[in-house]
């Protein structure tokens, strides 16, 4: 996803050579996510989540608008991203890189899209008054895997955060102060997990698009899960998977990058299935506290 | 459109050509271009074709197609062997025809045909396309619009009915062409006949050769043909589904205009009350008029909502109606509504619709010189809505089955719970998911352009059925709030929490001074089982004289909760603790309720006590009011209370305390009942729940005891005694309760039915008149009657009220039911307000504090009222939905019991059957009793006679006794499970 | 819509194909012979895109440069009457751009790069008309452009969109009104092969799902390459004739 900064070739070709054998450097095995880390601020909808050493925090904050014309039913729900020299050197401030573009389309269909959120339940008056809800990512540091951390922040910040109770009668509409009356969490319909995962090609270009010399011997690509920053510059592009615990796949992105056999995504969705079932509970856990 | 529409013949044996039309929304018009193929590959789906079988091809299941139709199919002498085809206004108009068994297998439904459907009734398609799946029915479609053969393009100045016309000719033609052509020679000749009833369409046909006739017609030819005329819908040049009137409902007046009337009395204001038997008439009460005004008719009912603060105005008296004895239900008038309508408006009054108005207008006229005509008006304007959120569900005929994963946004009906609000139209990404779920919806408008109002989903509540899903549901329904207490109102309770105790100096500051100490008295709690929250005991100790003294001690809430704080305003606000089978919403924290306010045993608490000296007649000498310390010996439920009592071993102080309370308890029992004292009844039962499964067990009718009324008598005495106080000390703002004597006409009817059905009546002239009439209505053939009669007397009663005292002269304090000049609620502050505003005022009445602001002004009182009386109302409407869900619940297990039941209601259509057994009362629409067509009701005598299923002419009437079969089944439109009845 | 029935229960769909009917395909190759060195035309069904390629050339900034491979430019524009309803989309759409991104890296990998080194093509993409699918026509259309301007390539790049209806039935080639109405999963075969060179699912399906639709995609996306492979045999054998007449 990130240009290789300052890599050497040695580097590279060691780390290359030993992924091939199955060894990271950090001591994992390939299908292994790293240990995520979830605080909870002590304001709702503030949640802060490390995925080795990447962290990014996640603010969820509501208002009340008015709805989109074409969809005076529903609330609105935004996601932006925020990406900075903060989160390491090679991100530049100011206009949104093409990355940064396909970072945040990517987390809104994993979780906007895929309706995680229920938008319906946000509306308050049809076309006239509405609840805007809003997360802001902040990318803290950076090394591999800023789409598998956001996600798991936005959707625990979701859940973690409540609005403050509204009641309409007639064309009234009142706004409870929390201390007033006990606030609403929002209506989460699935929680959605992402799984990125790096793709490699041992071998030539040619042999992978055309199949080995003699046609039946293996390809030999690999996939990696969770790569770290390193990886992530070497591999050759991406993959990343959505799914939720009710097994259904909300998104997959494969923009471009290395060919792949179906049967090797078919075994990344099965891979990251797994992770999600492990997250899932995480998170559940992290909100009983 | 005539622009010659090019087409492309492609390699794999289509042809495509374009679909060009426009569409119009919101004003703007678009062009659309659709692609659309034409394929050679489709079948016709006949077993006798020898060409069909050969060009099918396999769907993604790898399923080939099922030929259904017939090789020998029915025979005509008019027609031969055939199948039919029909046209769209037959299926809409005559799907039930369609749907006999007896007749119509073997039939072609053009895809012209099955699409005009669709987008005329929803409903009706679904019907359709079930009889295409049905094996015995032999329907198939035959998708003339995407075949090579049959395909026709519009014409210049062609209109689109035309050209479907033309299409379903077209395709008629071609079956039989394509009949003859490969029919198995084995098989003897089919032919094909065109059903229609446009005389137009049909005569074309017949120009081309085709056979066509109309559905009357058809039917005639049919060897059984006498049998089906019957099912045959009168339409031959009946109302046309072709093109909808676009009518609406009548604008509202202008502010101005409805002041203006209001003022100079040619409009009244009032509040809307729908019938729940009829959703089509409202009635409406204002003080101008002794009989309230009646309102029928979904015009004239102008979008109002039950509950709606509304302004009326009178119609002519030529237009003046009875009211309604006929049960008219929103799901059967408008079953085949199309929610995706929803840009298009159609029209507002449908003409089963006008069909039920008609027959009540000359219902009205040919009974003029009836005294039961009453004032009708129309609506005109509306000053408040009664909005709120509403529970219902997403109805099934309004979602289509195929789309129901797909995530585009679709319109859908929702039905709510109440049968008296219309159904809600919302628009929803959801519909497939929330199907089978209780949701919450809110309304946001009613345009005059649309039938039905607009609203949006709120959330989901969890499946239908389930206990957590209608616990709620009926909660919101009654809009009793049931969230957490908030932070602000948890912050007002004592820091000590479960540890706060009274504090043993009495010493302390000036409040604990003015307290007595009542330590000593030996008080006890008399309670249902189980009980926690105490809020009341008693004590009673014989005096040297002879008399006795005798003291209630209540809780004293007042002491925790003060005026203006949140706790205070959150308790005015919930006004009640609501209970349900399974579950409590307290008015107040559990830590007051249960603990600190609660009167438990062997603990000293704070409380308000009345002490009274008793003669032994209990007559009261005198009566004294403290703010008091006390601390009660024991807690007993009304069983182990009256063991106690009758334990002659039992021999302490308190026992015999407790003795001479019963004793004392009977006399002022008929001291009441002596001033005129009503004893009503009510079909109330309690639900047993499997203490392991939480699943409700059995279901018992209410047992009292004589400890219950030995409480009961005391209650009733210290609540007379503290409202004469308190009205003494604030003539203007004490808090009383009254219940105003039931006006005569509430009686008319019961009388009329006594009279004629027993030769018996019952007199209103007081309550004592009538308390003793009650009584002398005996039947020695059914001791159930009385209870019945009693039970029927208690719903011509008027509501108690809370009211400040100064909204009524004195004579209109009674409270009627208990013949007393003066009454209050004092003795439950745990879960009542009222009874906190009494404390308050008492405790200033006898000097211990002086009075918060808001209980000495009579506005702010008047509010109070208010809220309290719906919120009681509503607090026993939701007691009685839980009672009534579990009832269900336990019904579903012993389904199909034969149970007595007494008919207390008997309409045109139907009757409605009380079980006491179970406390329900169901309706049995007439189509379930028998013939509906034989039927013959008698109003005056209420009487309905019939032809029950096996022919036998019954007639049945009001109070009679009937043996009733009890199905527990799931209202298809409510979804609540109801009982349903079938007479045995 | 849905006043019509997507798929009927006799297998055919709102504009009578069956389940696995691709749309009508046409495509042109050289169709802009002097504005660019490499142009196409595809069309399925209703939705017309129209490509040009330009390079391998200079890079016109540094960034572009890259000392071992061709870097690989494109730019995608969607005319505004192109929908049914006219809409304008600015270029900086993050719909768009995402696109763009999904092409570029698809094509990287395809287009055998390391044979123009410090070279950029640049790749313009037209969207006329819209009826569904517009990525795997638009992905189409780059593959014919990049042949006819004889730019050295491992493979086609072939694409078709594939959806889910009623979380049972997969259908080929969507429309726009089945778009609308159903998640579908859009991919990029790479020639014969069953490689993806793309793959992009923005909507909920069941996970077991998956593999149906992937095999049916990928049988759709080898269509499409006979299909394209046909024309420009076509106008292989064309380009001969005149040559040597």
């Amino acid at each position: 996803m990130v240009k290789l900064a300052g890599l050497s070739l040695n580097e590279q070709e060691f780390l290359t050579d030993s992924l091939k054998q199955g060894i990271r450097s950090d001591g994992r095995s390939l299908d292994q996510f790293r240990d995520v880390e979830i605080t909870l601020g002590d304001q709702p909808g503030y949640v802060d989540v490390r995925l080795g050493k990447t962290r990014v925090a996640v603010r969820v904050s509501g208002s009340i608008t008015k709805p989109y014309e074409d969809r005076p039913f529903e609330g609105i729900f935004t996601i932006s991203t925020e990406i900075g020299p903060i989160a390491g050197a090679f991100f530049e401030n100011g206009r949104p890189s093409d990355e940064e573009v396909l970072v945040s389309r990517l987390i809104e269909k994993a979780i906007k899209r895929s309706g995680a959120l229920d938008v319906e339940g946000l509306c308050i008056v049809a076309g006239d008054k509405c609840w805007n809800i809003r997360a802001d990512i902040h990318f803290m540091d950076f090394d591999g895997g800023f789409i598998d951390a956001s996600c798991i922040g936005v959707i625990t910040a979701l859940q973690h955060f409540s609005r403050p109770e509204v009641t309409v009668s007639g064309e009234q509409v009142v706004v409870y102060s929390t201390d007033e009356r006990e606030p609403v969490k929002l209506s989460i319909l699935h929680v959605p997990i992402c799984v990125t995962f790096a793709l490699f090609n041992p071998k030539e270009k040619e042999e992978n698009i055309k199949g080995g010399a003699d046609g039946n011997e293996e390809a030999g690509e690999f996939a990696i899960v969770d790569a770290t920053m390193k990886e992530e510059g070497l591999s050759n592009g991406t993959l990343t998977i959505t799914m939720n615990k009710n097994k259904e796949i909300c998104q997959i992105s494969k923009s471009g990058g290395l060919p792949a056999e179906g049967l090797m995504v078919m075994d990344c969705a099965n891979k990251a299935y797994g992770i999600v079932e492990k997250l899932t509970d995480q998170i559940k856990e992290v909100l009983k506290q | 459109m005539s622009t010659v529409i090019p087409k492309k013949r492609l390699a794999s044996g289509l042809t495509v050509t374009q679909k060009v039309f426009v569409r119009s929304r919101n004003g703007g018009a678009t062009k659309v271009v659709s692609e659309h193929y034409l394929r050679d590959d489709i079948p016709c789906y006949s077993k006798a074709c020898t060409r069909c079988p050969e060009i099918v091809k396999p769907d993604a299941n790898n399923q080939y197609p099922n030929f259904v139709l017939s090789d020998s199919p029915v025979y005509a002498e008019k027609y031969g062997h055939h199948y039919v085809v029909l046209d769209t206004n037959i299926v809409l108009l005559a799907i039930d025809l369609l749907e006999n068994k007896d007749a119509f297998c073997d039939v072609i439904v053009p895809q012209t045909v099955l699409e005009e459907v669709r987008n005329r009734s929803f409903p009706i398609y679904t019907r359709l396309r079930a009889l295409c799946k049905s094996d015995e029915k032999r329907f198939a479609v035959f998708h003339n619009e995407f075949s090579e053969d049959t395909f026709v393009s519009r014409l210049l100045n062609e209109t689109i009915n035309d050209r479907n016309d033309r299409a379903i000719r077209r395709c008629c033609d071609y079956f039989q062409k394509h009949l003859n052509q490969h029919r198995d020679k084995k098989v003897k000749q089919i032919n094909v006949v065109f059903v229609c009833n446009d005389k137009k369409n049909r005569d074309a046909a017949a120009g081309a050769g085709i056979m066509a006739d109309s559905l009357v017609d058809y039917v005639t030819n049919l060897p059984n043909g006498e049998d089906l005329l019957d099912f045959v819908p009168n339409m031959e040049d009946g109302p046309s589904f072709s093109h909808k009137k676009e009518t609406k409902f009548p604008d509202y007046y202008t502010t101005a205009r409805l002041m203006g009337g209001i003022k100079n009395g040619t409009l009244y204001q009032g509040s809307i009350n729908i019938s729940s038997y009829n959703f089509l008439e409202g009635t409406i009460s204002v003080p101008s008029f002794k009989k309230p005004l009646i309102i029928m008719g979904r015009e004239n009912l102008n979008r109002s909502f039950n509950g709606d603060q509304v302004v009326v105005e009178l119609l002519p008296k030529s237009k003046w109606k009875t009211p309604s004895n006929e049960i008219v239900e929103e799901e059967n008038m408008d079953a085949n509504d199309n929610a995706e309508d929803g840009d298009s408006p159609n029209e507002i009054i449908s003409d089963k619709e006008r069909l039920f108005l008609l027959k009540e207008a000359q219902k009205a006229s040919s009974e003029e010189s009836s005294t039961r005509i009453q004032p009708t008006a129309k609506i005109v304007g509306i000053t408040k809505r009664s909005w709120r959120f509403y529970v219902g569900q997403i109805s099934e005929n309004s979602v289509a089955k195929d789309s129901r994963t797909s995530n585009a946004a679709r319109n859908c009906f929702v039905i709510l719970m109440d049968r008296s609000l219309p159904k809600i139209r919302i628009r929803t990404r959801k519909a497939g998911e929330l199907l089978g779920q209780r949701i919450v919806v809110a309304v946001d408008s009613w345009p005059s352009t649309s039938k039905y109002p607009e609203g949006h989903f709120v959330k989901s509540l969890g499946a239908i059925e389930s206990v957590q899903a209608e616990t709620e549901a009926l909660l919101l329904e009654h809009s009793v709030e049931y969230k957490p207490f908030s932070k602000k109102v948890l912050e007002c309770l004592p820091k000590e929490g479960h540890d706060w105790k009274v504090p043993t100096k009495l010493d302390g500051d000036e409040f604990i001074k003015k307290r007595k100490d009542f330590r000593d008295k030996l008080v006890c709690s008399i309670d249902p089982p189980g009980c926690v929250d105490i809020d009341d005991a008693l004590h009673a100790k014989q005096l040297p004289d002879g008399n006795w003294e005798v003291g209630v001690h209540i809780a004293d809430v007042t002491n925790f909760v003060k005026p203006n704080t949140p706790l205070d305003a959150e308790g005015a606000y919930r006004g009640t603790s609501v209970y349900l089978v399974d579950k409590r919403i307290d008015m107040l924290p559990e830590l007051l309720g249960t603990d600190l306010c609660s009167l438990k045993p062997y603990v000293d608490r704070f409380a308000f006590s009345v002490i009274w000296t008793l003669d032994n007649d209990a007559n009261i000498i005198d009566t004294n009011f403290h703010k008091s310390i006390i601390r009660s010996r024991e807690a007993f439920s009304y069983e182990r209370a009256q063991l106690r009592i009758d334990d002659a071993s039992q021999q302490d102080d308190l026992t015999k305390g407790m003795r001479a309370l019963l004793d004392l308890s009977i006399k002022l029992k008929q001291q009441r009942l002596d001033a005129g004292a009503l004893n009503l009844a009510s079909p109330e039962v309690k639900v047993h729940m499997d203490s392991e499964t939480a699943d409700p067990g059995e279901v018992e009718i209410k047992k009292l005891l004589a400890t219950n009324s030995l409480v009961e008598e005391f209650m009733l005495l210290a609540n007379i005694s503290v409202a004469k106080k308190i009205y003494d000390a604030f003539p203007q703002t004490a808090m009383l309760r009254r219940h105003a004597a039931p006006p005569a006409t509430n009686f008319e009817v019961l009388n009329e039915m006594l009279r004629v059905r027993k030769n018996m009546s019952i007199s209103l002239d007081s309550s004592k008149a009538l308390a003793d009439s009650l009584d002398r209505c005996v039947d020695p053939q059914d001791p159930y009657f009385n209870t019945l009669l009693r039970i029927m007397a208690t719903r011509c009663m008027m509501a108690a009220e809370y009211f400040p005292s100064g909204m009524f002269s004195y004579g209109e304090f009674r409270h009627y039911g208990l013949a007393s000049e003066i009454y209050t609620h004092f003795t439950s502050p745990i879960r009542r307000y009222c009874d906190v505003v009494a404390h308050r005022q008492l405790a200033a009445a006898i000097g211990y504090e002086s009075l918060d602001f808001s209980h000495r002004d009579k506005d702010k009182m008047e509010l109070i009222c208010k809220n309290i009386n719906k919120r009681h109302r509503n607090a026993q409407f939701a007691g009685r939905a839980s009672i009534e869900y579990y009832v269900g619940q336990v019904m579903k297990n012993n389904n199909n019991d034969t149970q007595e039941g007494y008919i207390i209601k008997v309409f045109s259509n139907g009757i409605v059957v009380l079980v006491p057994k179970f406390g329900i009362e169901g309706l049995i629409k007439l189509e379930v009793l028998g013939d509906a067509n034989s039927a013959k009701f008698d109003d005056e005598n209420f009487s309905l006679s019939f032809k029950d299923q096996n022919g036998d002419a019954k007639t049945i009437s009001v109070f009679e006794h009937v043996n009733v079969q009890i199905k527990s089944v799931l209202d298809p439109a409510t979804s609540k499970r109801k009982a349903q009845l079938v007479l045995v | 819509m849905s006043n019509k029935e997507l798929y009927s229960p006799e297998g055919l769909r709102l504009d009578g194909r069956r389940w696995n009917e691709l749309k009508s395909f046409t495509c042109k190759v050289n169709t802009h012979q002097t504005s660019s060195d490499g142009s196409s035309y595809v069309q399925q069904g209703n939705t017309k895109v129209m490509c040009k390629v330009n390079g391998p050339l200079e890079p016109k900034s540094k960034a572009n440069s890259n000392n071992n491979n061709a870097s690989i430019t494109v730019n995608l524009n969607i005319a505004s009457f192109s929908p049914v309803e006219r809409r304008k989309r600015p270029k900086s759409d993050r719909r768009i751009k995402e696109m763009m991104t999904i092409l570029e890296k698809t094509f990287s990998e395809t287009v055998i790069t390391k044979l123009y080194p410090r070279t950029q093509i640049i790749v313009d993409c037209y969207v006329l008309s819209q009826d569904g699918g517009i990525l795997s026509a638009v992905a189409n259309s780059v593959t014919l452009a990049l042949i006819d301007a004889g730019i050295a390539m491992y493979d086609f790049v072939s694409s078709i969109n594939v959806g889910l209806y009623n979380n049972s039935i997969p259908i080929l080639d969507l429309n726009h009104l089945e778009e609308g109405d159903m998640s579908f999963l859009t991919l990029g075969i790479v020639g014969k092969s069953e490689k993806l060179a793309m793959m992009l699912l923005e909507e909920k399906i069941p996970f077991d799902k998956l593999e149906t639709l992937l095999g049916i995609g990928i049988s759709g996306a080898q269509r499409i390459k006979d299909l394209m492979d046909e024309e420009l045999r076509k106008h292989g054998k064309l380009l001969i004739s005149t040559a040597a007449s």
